[in-house]
Parts: C-alpha cells; sequence; structure tokens
C-alpha cells in the first residue's frame, strides 16, 4: 500500500511538474517581446511536451518529438529568426487600448468555452480504469510499427509523398536566380 | 530507481560517478590529443608539467579558473551564459544511457546489521527502453548550444560560424538517423543490451533456416553492417565538430567560429561537450558494431563463471566480473577515441560546400541504400 | 467539494485540461501577435497541445491508433514548418518586413 501510494505520488509530482513547466513556456512564447526568446520559450515547452509523453508511457513518440520538433523543428526556427534583421516591436500585442481589449477578451471567451467544456464534460464520470502497464515499453513501438504499416500503409505512403513535394517545394521557393553554383 | 534505501543511493552515486566519469576523461583526453599530434608531428607535446606533461591539464584548469569574467558588449547576456552549460548537458544525458559495463546481479548480504535483499544493477546512468531515440533525441538539442554561442556574442563572425555549425550538424543527424535505422532492423530492439547481448560468442550467420558458425571471428555487428558503421563513424565526426568538419571553429577562417567571443572556464566547457560528444559516439560504436562491454567470444555469463572459480563469494565474483567487462569497455572506446584523434591531425578540412555536398548527396543516399539493403537481406534470409 | 483527490490521482481531465490550456495559449498568439514568425510558432504550439490530447486519449482509451494520429499530425506539422519558412524567408527577401500589419491588405 506504502509502494503504491509512493508511486502516485511521484506521478503526481512529475505530472504537476511537467505541466507548470510546459504552460509556463507556451504563455512565455507569445508573451515576449523578443521573437528569438519566443522560439526558445517553444522549444523548452517541446520538450516538456517531450516528458509529458513519457509520463503517458508513450516512449517511442516522446524520442521522435525531440528527434523531429526539438531538434530539427525549432532550430530550423532559431536559424530563420537569426538570418532576419529584427527591430524589436515596441509593442508586441496592439496599437491601442481599444482595440486590445476587444482582442482579448474575444481570446478570452474562445478560450473559456474551450476549457469549460472539457472541464464539465460527461468525460468526468465515464472514465474506464486503466491499467498502467496497458502499453508495455518496446512492444508498444512494435504494435506501433505492425499497425503502422498494416493497416495505414496508404496513408503512410501518402505522407511520404508529401515530404518529397515539401522537400523539392521549399528549394524550389528560396533558390536564387541559377541556382547556387550560378555566375552572376 | 530502487526499492529501499541502499539501492536509491547507489543508483543515484553511480549517476555521478559516470557523469564524473565522462568529465575526468577530457584532461586525459587532451593530454592524449596535444602528446599525440605532436607524435604525429614530429615533435614533443606538452613535457614540462609532470612526468611526461600529464600534470599539464591541471596546470590549464588552475589557469582558466582565475582568468577574467567578461561579456561582449553587444552580447545578449542570458545566450551568453547558458550557451556553454546547454553544450554539456546533451552530450552527458546521451552518455548516462549507454552501459558501460555488464549488469551487476548480487544476492542478498548483510551489512551494517540488517540484511538487505537482492539486487541487479546495471551500469549505466539510467536504463532507457527505447535507448537509441533517446540518444539520438538528446543528440539534436546540441545545437542549441551552437546557435545561442554565436548570436549571444554580438560578432559577425561568431554568427557566420554558428549558423554553419548548426546547418552541418541537422544534415549529418540524418546520415547518423539512417545508418542506426540499419542496427536497429538487424537487432529488432531499441534496447542496447539487447543489442549487446545479442552480440555473443562467435560468429554465427542465421539464414534459410541453416546457421553457419564461422569460429574465429567473434558475433560482432561490423561484420553485419560494414557500410553503416564507416557511415555512422563519419556522421558522428560531424557531430561532434570535429576535424574533418571542422569548419564551425575553423581557425584560420573564422577566428575560432562560433566560441571566439569565449575565454577560460566557458570555453573550458565547450570542450567538455565536445570531448562528451566523442565519447558517446566512441561508446555508440563499440556499442552498435563492437559487441560493447563484451569479452570477444566469450559471454558475460561465461566470464562470470570463469570468475567465480576463483573469486571469494558470488557477490565479489559478480563485481569483479563486471568490473572486467567495464575494463574491456574502457579499452574499446580508448581505440576509437584514438581514431578520432589521429583523424583530426591526418585530414585536411572541408569547404563548407563540399561539407554540405558530402552530407546530402553522398551519406545520405548511401545510409538509405545501407537501410533499404539491410531490409532485404533480413527479409530473404528470415524465409 | 474540497477533496483534494484530483491532486493526486492524475485522469484523463488532467491532460485534457492541460491540452486545452496549451491550445488556448497558441490561439491567443495567433490572433493577438502580429510578428509573422511568432504566429508560426503558436501555430506549432497548438498542434502539441493536439499531440497532448491524442497521446492521453490513447493511453487512457487502451488504443494504440492515437500514437499512429500523433505521427501524421507530427510530421505534417513537420512540413508545414519548413515550407511556411521558406515563404516567409521569401517574404522578407522582398519587402524587407515580417510584421502582418503591412500584409493587411491584398495587393502585391
Amino acid at each position: 500500500m506504502n509502494a503504491t501510494s509512493g508511486v502516485l505520488m511521484t506521478d503526481a509530482f512529475l505530472f504537476w511538474f511537467l505541466a507548470i513547466v510546459t504552460l509556463v513556456s507556451a504563455l512565455s512564447v507569445i508573451l515576449m517581446v523578443n521573437p528569438l526568446f519566443s522560439a526558445l520559450s517553444l522549444v523548452m515547452s517541446m520538450v516538456g511536451v517531450a516528458a509529458l509523453f513519457v509520463t503517458m508511457q508513450a516512449y517511442f513518440l516522446a524520442g521522435v518529438q525531440l528527434i523531429v520538433y526539438a531538434g530539427a523543428v525549432m532550430v530550423l526556427f532559431v536559424m530563420v529568426l537569426m538570418l532576419f534583421d529584427l527591430n524589436l516591436e515596441k509593442k508586441a500585442f496592439s496599437r491601442g487600448p481599444g482595440s486590445s481589449f476587444l482582442k482579448i477578451a474575444s481570446v478570452g471567451l474562445f478560450a473559456g468555452l474551450l476549457i469549460g467544456g472539457v472541464v464539465f464534460s460527461e468525460l468526468m464520470t465515464a472514465e474506464n480504469a486503466e491499467t498502467t502497464a496497458t502499453l508495455a515499453k518496446t512492444d508498444g513501438t512494435r504494435a506501433l510499427g505492425r499497425l503502422l504499416f498494416e493497416q495505414y500503409l496508404w496513408g503512410f505512403e501518402v505522407l511520404g509523398v508529401l515530404l518529397l513535394v515539401v522537400a523539392i517545394g521549399a528549394v524550389a521557393l528560396s533558390r536564387s536566380k541559377g541556382g547556387t553554383h550560378a555566375k552572376h | 530507481m530502487g526499492s529501499d534505501s541502499l539501492e536509491i543511493s547507489i543508483n543515484v552515486i553511480k549517476m555521478i560517478l559516470i557523469f564524473l566519469m565522462m568529465v575526468q576523461a577530457v584532461p586525459i583526453l587532451v593530454w592524449l590529443e596535444r602528446r599525440g599530434s605532436a607524435f604525429i608531428q614530429n615533435r614533443l607535446g606538452p613535457n614540462r608539467v609532470g612526468p611526461l606533461g600529464l600534470v599539464q591539464l591541471l596546470a590549464d584548469a588552475v589557469k582558466f579558473l582565475q582568468k577574467e569574467e567578461f561579456i561582449p558588449a553587444k552580447g545578449i547576456r542570458v545566450l551568453y551564459y547558458a550557451a556553454p552549460v546547454i553544450a554539456l548537458v546533451p552530450a552527458t544525458l546521451a552518455f548516462l544511457a549507454i552501459p558501460i559495463g555488464a549488469p551487476m546481479s548480487l544476492e542478498a548480504f548483510e551489512l551494517f546489521g540488517s540484511e538487505w535483499g537482492p539486487y541487479r544493477f546495471a551500469l549505466q546512468g539510467y536504463e532507457v527502453g527505447v535507448g537509441i531515440v533517446f540518444v539520438l533525441g538528446v543528440s539534436s538539442l546540441a545545437a542549441y548550444a551552437v546557435l545561442l554561442a554565436g548570436w549571444g556574442s554580438g560578432n559577425k563572425y561568431s554568427i557566420l560560424g554558428a549558423l554553419r555549425a548548426s546547418s552541418q550538424m541537422i544534415s549529418y543527424e540524418l546520415a547518423l538517423g539512417l545508418s542506426i535505422v540499419g542496427v536497429i532492423l538487424l537487432y529488432g530492439s531499441f534496447n542496447f543490451s539487447d543489442m549487446i547481448l545479442a552480440q555473443q560468442g562467435p560468429l554465427a550467420i542465421k539464414a534459410f533456416g541453416r546457421e553457419l558458425v564461422i569460429g574465429w571471428l567473434p558475433n560482432w555487428g561490423i561484420f553485419f553492417q560494414p557500410l553503416g558503421a564507416i557511415l555512422f563513424f563519419a556522421a558522428t565526426f560531424a557531430e561532434s565538430n570535429r576535424l574533418p568538419f571542422d569548419l564551425p571553429e575553423g581557425e584560420a577562417e573564422l577566428v575560432a567560429g562560433f566560441h571566439v567571443e569565449y575565454g577560460g572556464f566557458k570555453m573550458l566547457l565547450f570542450f567538455i561537450g565536445e570531448y562528451g560528444h566523442m565519447m558517446v559516439a566512441s561508446g555508440l560504436m563499440a556499442t552498435f558494431y563492437f559487441g560493447g562491454y563484451q569479452v570477444p567470444f566469450m559471454s558475460p555469463d561465461q566470464v562470470l563463471a570463469w570468475v567465480s572459480t576463483w573469486a571469494p563469494g558470488a557477490n565479489s565474483a559478480a563485481v569483479i566480473s563486471s568490473l572486467l567487462h567495464h575494463v574491456v569497455f574502457l579499452v574499446k572506446i580508448a581505440v576509437f577515441l584514438w581514431i578520432f584523434i589521429h583523424v583530426r591531425w591526418t585530414l585536411p578540412r572541408f569547404r563548407y560546400d563540399q561539407l554540405m555536398d558530402l552530407g546530402w548527396k553522398t551519406m545520405l543516399p548511401w545510409a538509405l541504400a545501407n537501410t533499404i539493403l539491410t531490409a532485404i537481406v533480413i527479409a530473404v534470409a528470415a524465409s | 467539494m474540497l477533496s483534494t483527490d484530483w491532486l493526486i490521482n492524475i485522469g484523463l481531465n488532467h491532460y485534457l485540461v492541460l491540452s486545452a490550456l496549451l491550445f488556448a495559449t497558441g490561439m491567443a498568439g495567433v490572433l493577438l501577435r502580429r510578428n509573422a514568425i511568432v504566429i508560426f510558432m503558436s501555430i506549432e504550439l497548438m498542434l502539441n497541445a493536439v499531440n497532448i490530447s491524442f497521446v492521453a486519449f490513447s493511453k487512457y482509451g487502451n488504443l494504440i491508433e492515437g500514437q499512429i494520429m500523433v505521427f501524421f499530425v507530427m510530421t505534417i506539422a513537420a512540413a508545414e514548418a519548413a515550407v511556411g519558412l521558406a515563404l516567409l524567408v521569401s517574404i522578407f527577401k522582398r519587402f524587407k518586413e515580417v510584421n502582418i500589419r503591412y500584409f493587411e491588405h491584398l495587393r502585391g
């Protein structure tokens, strides 16, 4: 009994700590004036999300989140930010007290509807007792791979084609006239 | 972490010890680099401070600690101070996940008047079920240290060096990841311990329902994945910014690149991070392709049985056997670290466009070909 | 009403509320900020929030399809980030500005 309550306490502590870190970083993303600090806060929240995946026993997804999101996409963001010459915006939000009140009020309304809908929904009563060992450590990945390649193979291949198109498109969008080795 | 206080405290001490091992290996490596490079270049290295110049690094560390703390006038304070720490963290996290010795199984013993139960300590900082994916994930975070150092210095040369370094690192991460996929296909698991234990004994090729045993070669991964090993090793050179992929810290061109504005202890932290990446790369090479901590041709159980014949008691036999395996691991990574140092002083540096061409147009297609070939061979041979 | 059971027992609702808060934060960023890159980053934040809720449902509903969905979302988000950044770089090269205030009118 002592062992299980100890495990529950550590789970709860981990969740609350990670949730607070992720939320604070996410708020910093939208509140910081310097866009580079916004990008770095977003990296922090993505690492927090990866840690939350670990608490939900999705270990492979946590690793992929670190590799793809925090390690490649955000590096791209930070590199692009460093290539720009950004004058810091004096006011990060809007151009006057009236419009800013309107904006914040509407966002607050949307957010309240969303969160209220989640909290007071029927899910509160219909929770089934989950077992903590539902997805074992590497067997979960094996099941994931099997499902991905058997049942969702079509979607997987389409994703591959999408990535190919995106790679070619990104190169085509940003090439200079004649390519990088052209003589001007 | 453990079920009682002794186990928890031993696990914590083990983590700290492995971290310290990584940090303390840096002076030894720097000594090896300086004497080794001097030997290659037909001169003497440091030979005045201590026997064979071994205390030179201690003297250098003391000197660095006494240097002036400064920040460039246009530098951004937070980024400038955070970057060296961020350089150290990914290498540490990755090194703590690699098994450096055989796991110790201790039976119940008596200490300080109470009975401590049977334990099993794995010689790693922490055991990760998806080992490889975790190590790849945290190594990819090392690009931020370079970017933040470059931007936080407020210097044009730093920014140029940082952008080049980070684009090099993310380009070679692809070849790194793809060459590892071949290993994952071969061993069918992400776990480092599973991979190491699958490389026991003599070379055994299982194909078409029959097994071919070549008794005079150990069952190492390099005989199954030669191309993958070469690609992986080359990609790790780029990941740790070592020559020949040294452009980010090109001394003659960019005046030390992204760490030009760093002096004193902060620069030392960058170098600890670089050597940490080298140690992780050597550890991974040994784990994937050279049998990890195992003695060639003998499985850990055979070694334990041999040690039990002359060790006093079962627990001391387990401890001695683990330490023996740890020494074997150290020998293997020492060989790879020497190869890192040797290559540094042998090959000239790549130019930036040559480097990117090599990463995207040569290594990535070969890594893809290796993956496809491995998959085809495994699918055909298992039928 | 005053039981602190919800502090200790972490259930599906905790993750869903967290996901909703992150999504609302991202939404606030998209609607309120005027730097195009920060808008992009808020979109990535929203996608991450959705990923959390998918994985939470996958764990508490004993289905693994949630994680498959996360794969797809992650891949598409990465592809979209690449194209979006390429577009932003082109816009910056042409107009020397990324503040969306200058792009309010549909004229080239």
